[in-house]
């Protein structure tokens, strides 16, 4: 919100710099974005009079201008066509700089010297985007009865300071300038002025002749409507179109410029209807089933019967708290209007202005929240300022549709739980002060319980805590010691489940790998490009962001594709990736919230093959206590069926690991070889031992055996060895298979592997005779499974 | 005799000295003192000697046989000096040359900064909680207070899965889960994945991340909240760093602050980091709402506590000057692999 800080002075007197302001009105809770001066460069622009104006001798397009000072007389040459005698103008004299800078003095024009220039608003550096564009682009005509010989910067404000202020969603009753003043009143412990509002004891209650208002739906607390005949629509004075200007308001005329000025100082939206266009003498509060209304800025709305309307009994003449009709519009030709100053339930309008898609300036209000109180004040604001600037007189009588007044809230704030609360000890005569300072009544109920009876357009202050934050932000949050927590000590620390997702982070990173960071959204699209049926468990978003996002992932493998995809296609040569990270799925049980499961995605391309990956994966289980993993052909349609496995625990399933897809290779514009290889991190954590214990180191020497084995081509290694390990018991210490071969002297289609085996006895040393049967039954076994021979 | 022997240790010295190769030296030794060596047969030969020579003789063959041995012992020396020599010679190597390389990867630096951020609070005895990602509304909403027609709800700026459950736009529904679960004291930090319905720019994300703190206990004041959090900011950008505690509101917690602290770049007098303020805002915090207790089953008159949540995206953003959020979840390898 902009406030203007010369409009703010007016109900405060703030001495001190802007930034120092500007910082206390931080330190209070009311945020201040940035100060802008509206004009930092301008000097020595004054006011003139044209007195005369006479054509250039030289030039067609120039004219020459006498113009009065007020102090002397000087001429002005000009190619401005807008300027006529009599006008009251700005002029740079002598000396003068511009907004943008330039210096002004005297120049040669044709042969003649003019001592000085003409503004336009753009010169002068006002809100160029606040006028019509004939305003903006001649000279900036002042008001007839300006004073000869001022200074811009004082008469335009152009040494106003815009304060731009970050409000919280619970101060409403900061929307407004009066707001602000309050809160720089009890900031700075200043004084505050009140508002001049018509006080005029009326006689009669003439409006009962025009017009009657009905609520009838409770999203409107209160109706205020006051009637004024208009004496003649013009431009409002120059200082209330400053002031609008200097707070991002367009000036309209002295009547649209009255509401918005009202507004803008006390926070309450107002509206003004032309009287004759009502066409009936009632206005009405409801919902209607009409479908369409123009609005004031000539677009057809459609509405429904959810939006509460204004009516003239029959049809809509606005949108109630957002934007008023088009049928209803001040003109020039408006005699009577009808001034509303009304409250409106801020769901309500929230709603309407949602469905709409049309904030304004009111709309915003009242969704924030207004005061039922300030309507009535606002209306006699409006009508005091109408009738000063002399738009209006008055039609007498108020009509008040109010019909539950809302008593004033109690709160009772104990002194010393307000002091242990907040770690502090303040006196209950220092706690009362600053409450009065924010407009607090309070009333001291003992020696430490203060009774607080809270303003009206305090909608925020419910409870203790809040007056709590009232105290102390007045006090200074800064003043508030840092002290570190007594009570309990308490232990803290990772669990087991999180010390295992830092180990197996830090062995991926320790093998080379990076992590990656992806989002958690997919979409049918991106998952087809898997080469796999769509999972029926996928977890969709009722309002995604476009189709791209419209599924909660159910797996990170898509995402480390398009990984390695943007690498690849970044002409990185290599990558290695990993990511622990969650997945979704439905949960078929109704009632519940869908499944979460963490997991692990590994990922490599250029210059790796299968079983260096591989390698990492069997570090990984190793690392996490798991002995035997078995990696076992097969897994799921995004790998490469000749090249792909599922790796199991004792059964239970951790993941898979491969080869990409061809396919999948070219959906997702991978190099020709990548690798990946997915882990359900719950399952590796349930299958992990991490207790390490020791043993003994061996006593006895260890007796090592070398089999070259001749088998079938097709044969799993893994089968092998599981063979191996079967017929051995527990004298097997180690096996290594140490060469695969195939080549000369092997037949076609068979394969010679060559395992070391490593036998050892706790108690005592090997000999043959131990050994040999062992050798003896593996080779049997493996004969009879697989036709297998030793090889010589 | 006496000659014999003298002359056979001057050609077995004679023999020595030629040796060049240590593996050629046991054939002198053979050659002279072996079973069927010079001087052993020599020595055989002293039985003819006279009893007046025999024990002259004798000597002299043993000095000479040490004598022999002595030099054996002394050329073994040298040539095993030599050939360490002649190896180190030829096996020097220009040890300016590359190392081998062994590739090590990196954390995200968002994982990173988690890490440094959960450090700090597990030293104070904080505990890490976790919670679901997809959320039931009312955890993400009501039991943290927020108004029931509040804008956060609206399908513009939330995720919803189903009509009453939600993405979570905030990690304190963990908090919710937390107190619900628990029994006080409690002091927990939930980082995590939050949602909003942001599209993606330079400084937004409709998926991002926070980390949100809790703590419960009898007696805590917001004088607490202060100087744990002053603690926190000191040991995240170092000692010397000044915080500043600015009124705030949110629906869960009251009395609200917004905590800053002094630029770590220019140390608060005012650079491009911090916009020429000399400060950074870092975290939202406050004294937990008594509503937010009393719907987590906890009594407020009896317990108080405080609160805070920071935006991880955003610190790590501030603590490496990364200048775009879309980076962090891009995973360039030139992005990532800057994170050692």
């Amino acid at each position: 919100m902009l406030v203007s800080l010369n409009w703010l002075k007016e109900f405060v007197d703030i001495k001190m710099s802007p930034y120092d302001f500007g910082e206390a009105l931080t330190m209070s809770g009311t945020k201040v974005e940035t100060l802008t001066v509206v004009s930092e460069n301008v000097a020595n622009i004054l006011t003139g009079k044209i007195t005369k104006i006479e054509p250039h001798p030289n030039a067609d397009k120039l004219t020459v201008c006498t113009v009065d000072m007020g102090a002397d007389e000087r001429v002005i040459v000009t190619a401005a066509k807008n300027v006529f005698e009599g006008a009251i103008v700005s002029v740079a004299v002598d000396g003068a700089v511009l907004a943008n800078g330039t210096k002004i003095g005297t120049n040669d024009f044709r042969g003649l010297l003019s001592h000085g220039m003409f503004c336009s608003i753009e010169e002068l550096g006002m809100n160029t985007d606040l006028f019509s564009k004939e305003i903006m682009e001649g000279i900036l005509i002042l008001p007839e009865n300006t004073p000869l010989g001022m200074d811009a910067r004082e008469l335009l404000w152009l040494n106003d300071v815009i304060i731009d202020v970050e409000l919280t969603a619970n101060r409403s009753d900061c929307q407004s300038i009066i707001g602000i003043a309050r809160e720089a009143s009890a900031t700075l412990d200043l004084p505050m002025a009140g508002v001049t509002t018509y006080d005029t004891v009326e006689s009669t209650n003439q409006i009962a002749d025009y017009l009657s208002v009905r609520i009838e739906d409770p999203a409107c607390p209160r109706y205020v409507a006051k009637m004024l005949k208009v004496k003649k629509i013009e431009a409002s004075p120059l200082w209330m179109q400053i002031k609008l200007q200097n707070s991002g308001v367009r000036p309209i005329n002295n009547i649209v410029d009255v509401t918005n000025y009202v507004m803008l100082e006390l926070g309450q939206p107002l509206h003004a209807f032309d009287y004759d266009s009502l066409q009936s003498q009632e206005i009405v509060v409801k919902t209607t089933t009409n479908k369409k209304i123009v609005t004031l800025d000539d677009k057809e709305r459609d509405i429904d019967e959810t939006m509460l309307m204004i009516t003239n009994g029959k049809v809509p003449v606005a949108i109630a708290g957002v934007m008023g009709g088009e049928n209803s519009e001040i003109t020039e030709k408006t005699s009577l209007i009808v001034l509303e100053s009304a409250n409106f339930n801020k769901g309500s309008v929230r709603l309407t202005a949602k469905k709409l898609g049309l904030r304004t300036e009111a709309s915003s209000r009242f969704e924030k929240g207004v005061d039922p109180e300030l309507a009535g004040m606002a209306a006699l604001r409006a009508t005091q300022l109408l009738l000063e600037i002399g738009a209006c007189e008055v039609i007498e009588g108020l009509i008040d549709v109010y019909p539950s007044v809302a008593s004033l809230k109690k709160v009772n704030l104990d002194i010393n739980w307000f002091n242990t609360f907040v770690g502090i000890s303040l006196t209950i005569d220092e706690i009362a002060k600053m409450l009065t300072r924010l407009f607090f009544n309070v009333e001291k109920s003992s020696d430490y319980v203060l009774e607080v009876e809270v303003p009206s357009y305090r909608l925020d202050i419910d409870l203790k805590e809040d007056l709590a934050e009232e105290v102390v932000r007045i006090f200074g949050y800064d003043m508030i010691p840092g002290t570190i927590m007594g009570g309990e000590t308490m232990v803290g620390g990772k669990t087991p489940v999180q010390k295992f997702e830092d180990a197996l982070k830090n062995i991926l990173v320790g093998q080379g790998y990076y992590e990656t960071l992806t989002s958690s959204f997919t979409s049918e699209k991106r998952l087809h490009g898997l080469n796999s049926q769509l999972d029926e468990n996928l977890v969709p978003l009722i309002n995604p962001l476009g189709e791209e996002n419209s599924i909660m992932r159910h797996t990170l493998i898509g995402h480390q594709l398009e990984v390695i995809s943007l690498n690849y296609n970044r002409k990185n040569p290599f990558g290695r990736f990993f990511e622990l990270s969650n997945t979704y799925r439905k949960n078929t049980k109704s009632g519940e919230l869908p499944i979460e499961e963490q997991k692990l995605a590994i990922s490599s391309y250029g210059g790796e093959d299968y079983f260096e990956l591989k390698g990492v994966v069997e570090l990984l289980l190793e690392q996490s206590g798991i002995k035997y993993p078995d990696f076992i052909a097969g897994g799921s349609d995004f790998l490469h069926p000749g090249r792909k496995a599922e790796i199991f625990v004792d059964g239970i399933i951790l993941g898979e690991i491969g080869e990409i897809h061809p396919v999948v290779v070219k959906n997702y514009e991978l190099p020709k070889r990548c690798y990946i290889c997915q882990l359900s991190f719950k399952a590796l954590f349930d299958c992990s031992s991490l207790d390490n214990k020791f043993t003994d180191l061996p006593k006895f020497p260890a007796s090592n055996r070398d089999l070259a084995i001749l088998l079938k081509a097709d044969i799993p290694a893994a089968a092998v060895e599981t063979i191996i390990r079967k017929n051995s018991g527990d004298i097997l210490e180690s096996i290594d298979l140490f060469d695969v071969y195939t080549g000369a002297q092997i037949p076609d289609g068979y394969k010679s592997l060559a395992y070391a085996l490593n036998f050892r006895h706790h108690g005592r040393t090997l000999n043959d005779n131990d050994i040999n049967p062992v050798i003896e039954q593996i080779l049997g076994e493996l004969k009879r499974s697989f036709d297998a021979q030793l090889r010589e | 005799m006496e000659l014999e022997l003298k002359q056979l240790r001057d050609r077995c010295l004679a023999d020595l000295n030629a040796v060049e190769e240590l593996k050629t030296l046991d054939n002198v030794r053979i050659k002279y003192l072996g079973k069927k060596g010079e001087l052993t047969i020599a020595l055989k030969g002293m039985g003819k000697l006279s009893n007046e020579e025999r024990p002259i003789i004798g000597k002299l063959a043993n000095e000479i046989r040490e004598e022999i041995e002595n030099n054996i012992s002394a050329q073994k020396h040298a040539l095993e000096q030599k050939e360490i020599e002649a190896q180190i010679k030829e096996e020097s190597i220009d040890v300016s040359l590359p190392g081998k390389k062994h590739q090590a990867g990196n954390l995200h630096p968002l994982t990173t900064t988690v890490n440094e951020l959960k450090e700090i609070f597990l030293g104070m005895g904080f505990s890490i909680a976790e919670g679901p990602e997809i959320e039931w509304a009312k955890y993400n909403f009501d039991y943290l207070n927020v108004p029931q027609d509040h804008s956060a709800r609206d399908l513009q700026d939330t995720f919803y899965y189903e009509d009453d459950i939600v993405l979570r736009t905030q990690t304190s529904p963990v908090q919710v889960r937390v107190m619900q679960e628990q029994k006080p004291p409690l002091r927990i930090i939930s980082p995590g994945r939050v949602y909003r319905c942001d599209e993606i720019d330079a400084t937004h994300s409709p998926v991002f991340h926070q980390m949100e703190g809790l703590v419960i206990d009898k007696g805590i004041t917001m004088s607490d909240l202060k100087g744990t959090l002053d603690l926190f900011a000191k040991k995240l950008f170092g000692e010397q760093t000044k915080t500043k505690f600015r009124p705030h509101q949110f629906y869960f917690t009251e009395p609200s602050a917004e905590m800053d602290v002094t630029c770590f770049k220019c140390g608060g007098v005012g650079c491009k980091v911090c916009s020429n303020t000399g400060w950074i805002e870092i975290l939202g915090c406050g004294m937990v709402h008594p509503n937010v207790l009393r719907f987590c089953g906890i009594d407020p008159d009896e317990y108080s506590g405080f609160a805070f949540g920071m935006g991880l995206d955003r610190i790590t953003m501030i603590k490496y000057g990364i200048n775009d959020l879309r980076l962090l979840f891009e995973n360039d390898l030139r992005f990532l692999a800057q994170f050692k």
